[in-house]
């Protein structure tokens, strides 16, 4: 999205700004359109600077230490932030003090607990991937040692589950009796329509009607789960489309309704509140990894498309300035193919979703369709404490292809017979590429942040198993 | 064959059958036993002396449970189901408390893992390469696969050509994980002789995986012992939940695994009530069902004696249910001596009150059973009724129900 630069006023953080929906997987609002210039389409650019914006320069030596991951206006850095309408700022603020009363409630962390531990299946084991630790032994017998983290093994099959509970419990303590979601593929909408069904909220999801047809089995999951999917027509019929739908909806039930956002963008407290949500990943690699082997990691691994699952793991460690943490996003058909979803590699930095982040933007602003073979990295935006972890060098990332995740896909399958979910494969991929500048005996934690169960016709297609 | 003589039935007081296993290996009163030809006999006594060995070695013991917890994601939970709770309590609030052992949580969602990563262990001790299993409804032949990849083993799949297009995501799976899978004409029971048939002709470097609680002696042991988990963990969580134990254990039989696994550690808890529910399919007096303790006679299939749906000149009957893996005409010679003694309870639920079931904790709990499972959670309508006000029941959701979906759509389409 871009203003045209025309004029020459900067566009001040503090006042919303109006910009286009765009195709991405996890759009939670749709703004009226905000014409900037006759020639172009509708679309806005948030920039805080006259002049084009540079990344800051990789601060390796920065202490994370008082770093506020966010601050009081939820930013990190200079990223995050609230660019929402008047409607949805009630809504956000009640949010965040529920979440601050609730960081100290004990009933309420005890209630999580028990849930994550009971019906989500927590805690996830460290796994010793004991022949892809061979498989990437040097000839002298040396390497790294990779442990994969086992989001897999939740309920639902992905590290989805943590973020939606925790989000429907405190709708429940705040007294909304309506949860919405949109969704494109269908993952979000079953892992909002489970936490309903065990919490009896009603729960409504809204999906393009397109995508109702061509993801049919998970509508009637949803179904099933007592969740009512309302098809929407209107537009391409496709996510961003139901995005607005419920985003309208959002708007005109607030009081009774809570918005389950599914990863670490959107606006304040979202990104907050999801990566807490999931923190647990972390906090639980910390202690294993102690029982273990009595040491921290030396190097964690995950995907990135939100951003959610490597937040989970990465959240627990930024101030450990001896964990290396690497996050790892889609290239698609190759970085230069103009098909991909590597969003820190190639975006540029403005507003999407009610937060400023790195995003996939044309000069013009309009938001590139991203791709990806994986459904769940396949989004032009990235949460905004990711866009500061890089700036600031705390964390690198890279990119994988589609093929070099698919050859992921098929070697954990045959080597450790866990079938990762084509998202994690990104994260296994990387592997190949980093394992030998590892020294020896480097502890690598991996998150595997889903199962592949969902993904087999696809992977079918292309490995000709 | 001709129908076997009926020996005499133990005294029903004789509960502690385990004494009785001591002194009579591979039978559970006049059941079980090692109907095999001679070329297996050796083959047997080697397993029977290897497994012995495993279960006291320390070593192995150790490896097994980092397996079981850094794998396949053990222990699994206790889970209290709430909103289930809640709509079995009569108009005066009064009804039993519904607990789900959840097994779907395993690695590939089954508790068929427990013990395939158990004898996949044991047949790399014994320097077996190769491993060979016969799996119908999918489930055990995943299992298998996996393992075997874990623990760099070859695997071979047999499957029956009709289960194959009834499963066919199952067979990509398989594929995917490294196994071959071999089509043979017909359903499990072809598969399972094919698989037997390879496996004798190659003895010495390859390894019979079997999936359940049946078979010669002494794979229904091992593949009880192997599931005992279940219920160990069961009586620990239980201790820990409310200080006591279950007061009623639910289990779906198929051939009998799942619910041997969860029963076994309080067998000789005689105020535990234990309870296996069957598939009755379209109904018992229908034909079409495998309820084989409801409606079997006593024989000997797949080298043991046991109850096994069988015509009057002994031929064995084809076999019908929505929860495929339930589909099994026999039962493992431990239920049905289980029966016979009056130790366990049987029951059976039809493929629609297993379809209701499976759509009643989707709706409530936010989980989806397994279709076999869900014949468990289908009795709970039957019994709850009949329960005091807080008795505890333990119901053993062994698997999760995300591969039977399709199957539902089906089921309430053609409805």
């Amino acid at each position: 999205m871009a203003v045209a630069t025309g004029s020459s006023s900067c566009c001040k953080l503090a006042k919303p700004c109006a910009f286009t929906t765009s195709n991405s997987s996890q759009s939670p609002f749709k703004l009226k359109k905000f014409t900037a210039s006759p020639a172009k389409s509708t679309s806005i650019r948030c920039t805080i600077a006259r002049d084009p914006v540079v990344p800051m320069e990789a601060k390796k030596e920065s202490d994370p230490a008082p770093w506020q991951r966010p601050d009081v206006f939820g930013r990190f850095g200079r990223f995050g932030g609230k660019f929402v309408p008047e409607t949805l700022m009630y809504a956000l603020s009640e949010l965040e003090s529920a979440l601050h009363k609730l960081a100290d409630d004990r009933d309420f962390q005890e209630e999580l607990s028990g849930i994550l531990r009971d019906y989500v299946g927590r805690e996830t084991p460290l796994y010793f991937a004991e022949r892809l630790t061979e498989h990437y032994r040097r000839p002298n017998g040396g390497g790294p040692h990779i442990y994969l983290k086992r989001e897999d093994l939740n309920h639902t099959g992905a590290h989805k589950i943590n973020n939606a509970v925790g989000q429907a419990l405190l709708a429940k303590r705040l007294g909304k009796t309506r949860i919405i979601a949109e969704t494109g593929a269908g993952q979000h909408g079953v892992a909002t329509a489970t936490v309903c069904a065990r919490f009896g909220l009603q729960c409504i999801v809204y999906m393009g009607a397109q995508d109702m047809e061509r993801q049919a089995l998970n509508v009637f999951r949803m179904r099933l789960l007592g969740a009512e999917v309302r098809a929407v027509h209107s537009g391409t019929a496709t996510l961003k489309d139901a995005t607005s739908e419920a985003i309208r909806d959002w708007v005109t039930n607030v009081e009774t309704t809570h918005y389950i956002l599914g990863s670490v963008a959107g606006p304040h407290p979202y990104p907050m509140m999801v990566r807490d949500f999931h923190a647990v990943i972390g906090k639980e690699t910390r202690r294993q990894a102690l029982e273990k082997w009595g040491g921290k990691p030396d190097v964690l691994i995950a995907c990135v498309g939100g951003g959610s699952n490597a937040m989970g793991l990465f959240h627990e460690f930024v101030n450990d300035k001896d964990v290396r943490l690497i996050g790892v996003e889609a290239a698609g058909f190759g970085l230069d193919s103009g098909k991909h979803a590597a969003t820190l590699s190639k975006g540029e930095v403005g507003v999407l979703h009610g937060a400023l982040s790195y995003l996939l933007q044309d000069e013009d602003g309009q938001i590139i369709e991203p791709h990806s073979i994986s459904a769940g990295l396949d989004y032009p935006g990235v949460g905004p404490e990711h866009s500061f972890l890089k700036d600031e060098g705390r964390a690198e990332y890279y990119n994988v292809t589609d093929d070099e995740a698919l050859e992921a896909f098929k070697r954990s399958s045959r080597l450790e017979g866990i079938i990762p979910a084509l998202e994690t494969a990104h994260a296994l991929a990387y592997l190949e590429k980093l394992c030998p500048t590892l020294a020896d005996g480097t502890k690598v934690v991996v998150n595997f942040s889903g199962r592949g169960d969902k993904d087999v016709q696809t992977a079918i297609k292309y490995l000709q198993v | 064959m001709r129908k076997p003589l009926i020996n005499s039935l133990l005294p029903k007081t004789d509960h502690d059958h385990r004494e009785y296993w001591k002194l009579n290996p591979g039978k559970f009163g006049r059941f079980g036993g090692k109907f095999v030809p001679e070329t297996l006999i050796t083959c047997l006594s080697l397993l029977e002396a290897e497994f012995n060995f495993v279960l006291q070695d320390t070593k192995f013991q150790e490896e097994l449970s980092t397996a079981l917890r850094d794998y396949v994601g053990r222990e699994t939970p206790l889970y209290f189901a709430e909103r289930l709770t809640d709509h079995y309590r009569n108009e005066k609030g009064e009804g039993p408390e519904i607990y789900l052992k959840r097994e779907d949580l395993n690695h590939v969602g089954a508790h068929k893992i427990n013990n395939a990563i158990g004898q996949a262990m044991i047949a790399k001790r014994m320097g077996r390469k190769s491993i060979v299993a016969a799996t119908g409804a999918g489930q055990h032949g995943v299992a298998t696969a996996a393992a075997c990849a874990k623990l760099a083993l070859d695997c071979t799949v047999f499957m029956g050509t009709a289960d194959m297009e009834k499963q066919s995501s199952k067979v990509l799976l398989m594929k995917l994980l490294g196994a071959q899978v071999k089509a043979v004409d017909g359903c499990f029971k072809e598969a399972s002789s094919e698989a037997i048939r390879n496996w004798v002709g190659n003895l010495e470097k390859s390894y019979y995986l079997t999936g359940t609680v049946v078979g010669p002696h002494p794979c229904p042991i091992m593949v009880r012992e192997f599931q005992s988990i279940i219920g160990k963990e069961t009586r620990k969580q239980a201790m820990e939940k409310w200080g006591g134990k279950p007061d009623v254990l639910l289990a779906c039989v198929g051939s009998g695994s799942n619910a041997l696994g969860l029963f076994h550690e309080f067998i000789n808890d005689e105020d535990v009530r234990l309870i296996g529910v069957e598939a009755a399919g379209f109904g018992l007096d229908s034909g079409k069902h495998a309820a084989t303790l409801a409606k079997g006679e006593v024989g000997v299939y797949h080298g043991a004696m046991s109850y096994l749906l069988q015509d009057e000149e002994g031929q064995i009957l084809g076999t019908h249910s929505v929860g495929v893996g339930l589909e099994y005409p026999g039962v493992g010679p431990e239920i049905s001596f289980l029966r016979d003694t009056g130790r366990a309870e049987f029951y059976t639920a039809t493929d629609q009150e297993a379809v209701q079931a499976y759509q009643r904790l989707c709706r409530l709990e936010g989980i989806f059973p397994a279709l076999e499972a869900s014949h468990a959670l289908a009795f709970l309508e039957k019994l709850c009724p009949t329960l005091p006000n807080g008795a505890k029941v333990v119901v053993n959701c062994s698997g999760g129900g995300d591969k039977d979906v399709d199957t539902v759509v089906n089921y309430r389409y053609n409805q």
